[in-house]
């Protein structure tokens, strides 16, 4: 039997054996939460469970959660909903947001812009760092949103959004933080981060993909994205996932978990940048320096083609990926590494390992193992690395004539 | 680890390129069959979308195609990779052709794509992913000589043999190439599709030039190509011999040797394109017996096996043509053939390819 090792936590997570245990339950009660009778009150309970569970988990009361199918609907429904609210004012119409958001955020807003919205990109440096000084120059009373995610998915660098949002708040703008990534990787306190939305998905939590959440803080107005039958209180139309939610509902009871497992799936992450670093040369870890996600490491490997070297690591059963699962496929570098200042040859020959609860010391290492060999081969074929080495060491044997 | 088929002992793992058509799907699921570890390959070359190829009716290398090549892959449970190749394919493949039809000639991509991709881009992608052997789809087949060396014969299958598009591959890559359905003939091939239940059996052939698509060449050069640079080429029509003007046109790019149909004349006599001079745009039209030629020579030769100078070979001056007896000799920019039997309307851009018998043995570039 081929032997599959999962590390790309990022792109999704396998779906855990507890929900797996008890999907049955969740299938078992089909009726329309929305329907009166019995078959309809038995998944309205499941929804109210769900719900309950899931504002336990973010420490939030059940009324500010929205449930929606998943992170991209979730940041569009806040960013949209608050255009709309806000498009004829004359006087609060700019928004800010990063140039490493999730694409869904990034698309919004490039869809804002086309129907006359002030947008501000904020950049983020090659340590990890967000533009402060310009969120400071640009945030204004006239600032309607500011979304920012906590933490970014392909270097799992995270943004102090506890500032951020004060300063929001102090000039009356609403701030909106995409938490898709960092939900379930680092513990999460929405009261203090102070937000007043925030997006996450159940299938980055080892639950079902096609459920999501809207965090929509109490006395902020959110108009659907999707209008219809009046469910999530008349903020999100159409027939619940009940089974997708009510996967979601059991991860959000393993919630107190998260700190504990952060810190084992950390050591395994600090081990394998460390052996990467000590036995593969010219790697780079992108924002070594800063916060950043305990899971991921994003990885530069000079003269490898990262398409190339995701091929012949997944033919020997491993899975990462280069950048966002989005890219694959597409012969454009990973946007949000270029726009961290990679070079385009660096985005090219990035890597991202994302670990997970059920990753081992022992997959790390024969990660590393297959890894050190794979780079090796891939540069052995490199017209470019050979010419490199060559000068390399005709420098080095110049240096020693000297 | 490395067994990515399961297989107990394989045979060698193969990096097959699979289009989605009928034939390089059977090439993988016959590999399949004898044992080799298979990793499927599509080589994304062209962005479609912006195509009007109709739904099920797509060309070799359509969008439609590369979830073909998956559904075939997923059927025979190997890996399966779709490589982009855009920016290598249209500086290799998409420029030359265009440059081609504004110097009067009428190219042959499908060589372009050979050379440039399939055996070089995806040799390496074959080494880079640890296999022992690159193998396409092609009607050709590898033979060995009587000392062992393996070389390229045409296929058992005349009218699909592909030989012809094979003349620039590196001699020394042959002994790691595979052409799976080479020794079978076109029915064949389809009976194994449905045999291994492939979803694309009964898909029809590829027609054409797979970027194309169903607008024809002048509208592809004329969405691809700035009106500025068109316009450069607009000229005469003369009538061969004696260069009485005929008609203006509004673009070498629009002819090709040997056409007679759509010269948008009017005249009462049939007419063919003779010879296109790019120097003065220049479209020059005559008699059919005008087309004929008994020599030609040809540029940039690429050989994989020797000849003789002097020696009596057959030869293949357009894919279509079934191969005329011809004199070889070598020039001082490549080769001249002298054909026993006039040949009707030797085109330059098109190739000629030499044969012994039944193996290829290069060729070279047609030229004025």
């Amino acid at each position: 039997m081929k032997k599959h090792i999962y590390f790309d936590h990022n792109a999704t997570t396998p779906v855990s054996t507890k929900v797996l245990s008890r999907l049955h339950e969740g299938v078992a009660l089909w009726g329309n939460p929305s329907s009166i009778h019995w078959a309809g009150q038995q998944t309205k309970t499941l929804l109210r469970v769900a719900r309950q569970n899931v504002a336990t988990a973010l420490g939030v009361s059940p009324l500010e959660i929205i449930f929606t199918n998943g992170g991209s609907e979730s940041n569009n429904t806040v960013i949209k909903s608050l255009f709309q609210q806000f498009k004829n004012s004359e006087t609060r119409n700019e928004y800010i947001t990063s140039t490493v958001e999730h694409p869904s955020v990034l698309g919004a807003f490039r869809y804002l812009e086309t129907q006359g919205a002030v947008v501000h990109f904020l950049n983020v440096d090659l340590q990890g760092n967000i533009d402060l000084a310009h969120y400071k120059k640009v945030l204004s009373e006239k600032t309607v949103l500011v979304c920012v995610m906590a933490a970014n998915n392909e270097t799992g660098v995270l943004f102090p959004i506890e500032e951020m949002v004060k300063l929001a708040h102090d000039v009356g703008a609403k701030f909106h933080s995409d938490c898709v990534q960092i939900f379930g990787k680092l513990p999460l306190d929405l009261k203090k981060m102070g937000v007043d939305f925030a997006s996450f998905s159940a299938h980055k939590f080892y639950s079902l993909k096609g459920a999501g959440v809207l965090y929509s803080k109490k006395g902020s107005e959110i108009l659907p994205l999707i209008h219809g039958g009046g469910q999530e209180r008349h903020r999100r139309g159409g027939t619940e996932n009940t089974l997708g939610i009510f996967s979601l509902g059991l991860m959000a009871e393993e919630i107190s978990e998260v700190s504990k497992k952060a810190l084992a799936v950390e050591a395994l992450r600090n081990h394998l940048e460390k052996r990467i670093l000590a036995e593969i040369s010219e790697v780079t870890v992108t924002h070594s320096g800063a916060k950043r996600l305990p899971n991921t490491s994003s990885l530069v490997l000079s003269d490898v083609d990262g398409e190339t070297l995701l091929m012949s690591l997944d033919v020997k059963g491993f899975a990462v990926s280069t950048g966002a699962a989005c890219s694959s496929g597409s012969p454009e570098p990973s946007p949000g590494l270029l726009a961290v200042g990679l070079t385009r040859e660096q985005a090219q020959s990035s890597m991202r390992v994302s670990l997970g609860w059920e990753s081992t010391l022992e997959q790390v290492d024969e990660f590393v193992d297959t890894l050190n060999s794979v780079v090796e081969h891939l540069r052995d074929l490199n017209p470019n690395y050979k010419k490199s080495k060559m000068k390399q060491v005709l420098a080095s044997q110049l240096k020693e004539k000297r | 680890m490395s067994d990515v088929n399961n297989n107990i002992k394989s045979k060698g793992r193969v990096l097959v390129a699979m289009s989605g058509g009928v034939d390089s799907s059977v090439a993988a699921a016959l590999l399949k069959e004898q044992g080799y570890e298979v990793i499927g390959a599509t080589m994304q070359v062209w962005d479609y979308s912006s195509c009007d190829i109709e739904e099920g009716n797509g060309t070799c290398c359509s969008s439609i195609d590369v979830d073909d090549a998956r559904s075939v892959a997923d059927r025979l449970q190997i890996p399966f990779y779709v490589l982009n190749c855009e920016a290598k394919f249209k500086a290799a493949v998409i420029d030359p052709f265009l440059k081609a039809y504004l110097e009067g000639k009428t190219p042959l991509p499908c060589v372009n794509c050979n050379t440039y991709l399939k055996f070089d881009h995806l040799v390496r992608k074959m080494k880079e992913l640890e296999c022992d052997f690159l193998a396409t789809g092609h009607y050709a087949q590898i033979l060995n000589d009587d000392e062992g060396r393996p070389h390229i014969f045409t296929s058992e299958d005349s009218w699909k043999d592909q030989t012809y598009f094979l003349f620039t591959i590196e001699p020394e890559i042959i002994p790691q190439l595979l052409f799976p359905i080479g020794h079978l003939n076109k029915p064949q091939v389809r009976e194994l599709a449905e045999k291994f239940k492939l979803t694309n059996a009964k898909k029809k052939d590829s027609q054409g030039i797979c970027f194309v698509g169903n607008k024809g060449y002048g509208q592809f050069i004329e969405e691809h190509v700035d009106r500025k640079t068109l316009d450069l080429r607009a000229g005469l029509i003369r009538r061969y011999p004696e260069g009485r003007v005929m008609a203006k046109h509004p673009g070498i790019h629009l002819f090709t040797y040997g056409q007679s149909k759509g010269l948008g004349m009017d005249h009462h006599e049939k007419l063919f394109v003779i010879k296109i001079d790019a120097d003065t745009n220049t479209v020059w039209v005559g008699d059919e017996k005008d087309l004929f030629k008994n020599e030609v020579e040809v540029v940039d030769t690429h050989l994989l096996s020797q000849i003789n100078d002097g020696e009596t070979l057959n030869v293949k001056i357009r894919y279509a043509h079934k191969g005329s007896l011809a004199k070889v000799f070598k020039t001082e920019k490549g080769l001249r053939f002298e054909f026993a039997e006039p040949q009707r309307a030797i085109t330059p851009g098109q190739a000629a390819v030499m044969y012994r018998e039944k193996q290829l043995l290069g060729g070279g570039w047609i030229t004025l």
